[in-house]
């Protein structure tokens, strides 16, 4: 069997008297829509900034493809096909839409010698537009953009790369029900193309139907994971809740 | 290719401005504008396009001027145009000494850099006043005066200064159409994102470092070779740094032509003032003045401002034309349009 894209084991970070990850171990494997749960405050984004090297961790070891990383990087990470979203989404206000692509294609060093358009780069852009519905916007400042296709433009900008495993932090939070749809939409259709993503999502109606399996997370270490409906059985899981 | 016609006209012009106004204290004040707008040229490429406000450029200023002196002194590079010939290596010279630096200073951020680099500066003024043996100190380093006709003695640095300007334009541009300029924008607006889609921060950073340096050191020799003597405290003067800055802010940051229109705004007035009054210390409460005035009023600068007020007015023409067109208001249709175009299931 071929080895998990990512494993997580024993990662620990404290902020202060806070333990935001203890010795939390987990697995996203191929081809998965891994889900991510867990009241408020319970370390998924720290989580996040560890894996994607944001944050260092006091302890614990990150595995990609089997691999140690041992000083993870944010921009390797990426050329890596390793990425995420942020919680509040970030784009590059001042550049144009297409350009927030653009600069996402993942290339090397040497490309910023390089033009600062190319024709591959450019078409791939512009048919990841098209496929988000983003073409008629792609000139226009992404400051312009409603929060909702913020969120939508990080994400497409994150697949300029070919990503293997894409991080989403709470991909449909504070945005408008048709909106939901439309992220659940483009989040299927590129998992049918191949790309795994671990979901970290309040939604439960569509961790529900989105996402196998689901993990659950509590004072920052993973207290269930399996097939989401035997988590949303779990006791465990309903204590964290309701305790939390 | 608008922008190098542009360059190209702006330099024909500039080039035949010697023969148009041939008294010498018009061209020192025409070939200190020149230094400047070549200088906040090259500082935009760092302060402007990266975001990253160094205050310390002059520190590398007096180093491309103890550079050419010490050269000339040492190794003997000839009279005449000769110390020009070697201002590219004095160039690269300053653009590798300026990596290590970079490789330090661009690791903090906003207000820690300019501290950083302001801390730079001082640094480099005592080490110019106490490492006797190369730059005798408060004493300072002579050139050889230059053999010219006393009657045109500016040109030659004039013309120097003004290859300093196109090639800081040029590379400018050349920087905005490479993939550089992009990742220096993404730099500039979120650099944790930048490094979170795979954008090589770090070389970015270093690579607008070392032009940037780079130019402002090569003026710094000419500047030299011009006064033929140079004593530390203005080598290595924070009033270098102010200009570059306040230079840049006033025309606007980021942008191509903003630190030239600055330059010729604030150096011709500057040097018009010490000719005048003497260099009195009072041209830095002007500055002063002026970078509050700037902050203030037109906190942008000048062209992006401007820029603004332009594409606003075509939006309204374009709004009052389609409102005759379709009796809708293109306003409300476009954010139809576009929240349908995002949002469509
Ligand atoms: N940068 C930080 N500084 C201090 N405390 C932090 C920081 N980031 C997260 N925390 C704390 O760590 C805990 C986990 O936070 P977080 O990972 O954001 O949880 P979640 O994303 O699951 O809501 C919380 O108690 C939070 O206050
Ligand atoms: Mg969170």
């Amino acid at each position: 069997m071929s080895a998990p894209l990512l494993e997580v084991r024993g990662l620990a970070r404290r902020f202060g008297g806070v333990a935001a990850l203890d010795d939390c171990s987990l697995t996203v494997r191929r081809s998965t829509v891994t889900g991510l749960i867990g009241p408020n405050g319970s370390g998924k984004t720290t989580l996040f900034n560890v894996v994607t090297g944001y944050l260092r961790a006091d302890a614990g070891q990150i595995l990609l493809e089997g691999r140690r990383v041992a000083r993870p990087d944010p921009a390797r990470l990426y050329r890596r096909g390793l990425c995420r979203t942020f919680q509040q989404p970030r784009v590059f206000a001042d550049l144009s839409v297409l350009e927030n692509l653009l600069i996402a294609s993942g290339r090397r060093r040497a490309a910023l010698a390089g033009p600062r358009v190319r024709a591959d780069d450019r078409d791939r852009a512009e048919a990841l537009l098209a496929e988000f519905s983003l073409a008629g916007l792609a000139d226009d400042p992404a400051e312009e953009l409603s929060y909702g296709q913020r969120k939508l433009l990080e994400f497409a900008a994150l697949l300029m790369s070919s990503p293997s495993l894409v991080l989403l932090d709470e991909p449909t939070a504070g945005v408008n029900p048709t909106m939901v749809r439309t992220m659940e939409r483009h989040i299927r259709a590129r998992h049918a193309a191949g790309t795994a993503f671990l979901v970290v999502e309040h939604d439960m109606n569509l961790v529900m139907r989105l996402c196998d399996p689901v993990v659950v997370m509590a004072g920052g270490r993973v207290i269930a994971q399996g097939p989401p409906g035997d988590v949303q059985a779990d006791p465990l899981v309903l204590d964290a809740y309701l305790g939390g | 290719m608008r922008t190098a016609a542009a360059i190209a006209a702006l330099s024909a012009l500039l080039a035949v401005f010697p023969f148009l106004a041939t008294a010498p204290w018009v061209m020192t004040i025409a070939l200190f504008t020149l230094m400047y707008a070549a200088l906040a040229s090259a500082w935009n490429l760092v302060g402007g396009y990266a975001g990253y406000p160094s205050l310390g450029h002059a520190a590398f200023f007096g180093l491309g001027a103890y550079t050419e002196a010490l050269w000339f002194n040492h190794h003997g590079i000839g009279a005449g145009l000769t110390p020009f010939a070697v201002l590219p290596l004095v160039g690269l010279a300053v653009a590798a000494a300026g990596l290590p630096v970079a490789w330090i200073a661009m690791r903090t951020r906003a207000d820690v850099f300019a501290i950083v680099t302001i801390t730079l500066l001082f640094v480099a003024q005592t080490l110019a006043y106490n490492l006797r043996g190369i730059t005798h100190g408060a004493q300072g380093v002579a050139m050889p005066v230059p053999d010219f006709a006393p009657a045109t003695f500016e040109r030659p640095f004039y013309y120097a200064m003004l290859a300093l300007l196109v090639l800081a334009l040029l590379l400018s541009h050349a920087v905005l159409r490479s993939r550089l300029g992009l990742a220096l924008l993404a730099i500039r607006a979120d650099e944790d994102k930048a490094r979170g889609v795979g954008v090589p921060v770090g070389t970015a950073k270093l690579g607008a470092f070392a032009l940037s340096v780079g130019i402002t050191g090569m003026a710094g020799g000419v500047w030299a070779y011009y006064l033929s003597f140079i004593y530390p405290q203005f080598a290595v003067d924070p009033l270098v740094t102010v200009a570059m800055v306040l230079m840049v802010f006033l025309g606007g940051r980021g942008t191509l032509w903003g630190p030239v229109l600055g330059a010729f705004i604030v150096a011709p007035a500057q040097q018009y003032l010490a000719y005048q009054y003497g260099a009195s210390q009072l041209y830095l409460l002007g500055y002063a003045a002026l970078l509050v005035l700037v902050m203030l009023v037109l906190p942008r600068g000048v062209l992006p401002t401007l820029g603004d007020r332009y594409r606003s007015r075509q939006r309204r023409a374009r709004t009052l034309r389609a409102d005759v067109g379709t009796g809708v208001s293109a306003d409300t249709g476009g954010d139809i349009a576009a929240d349908v175009a995002g949002e469509q299931p």
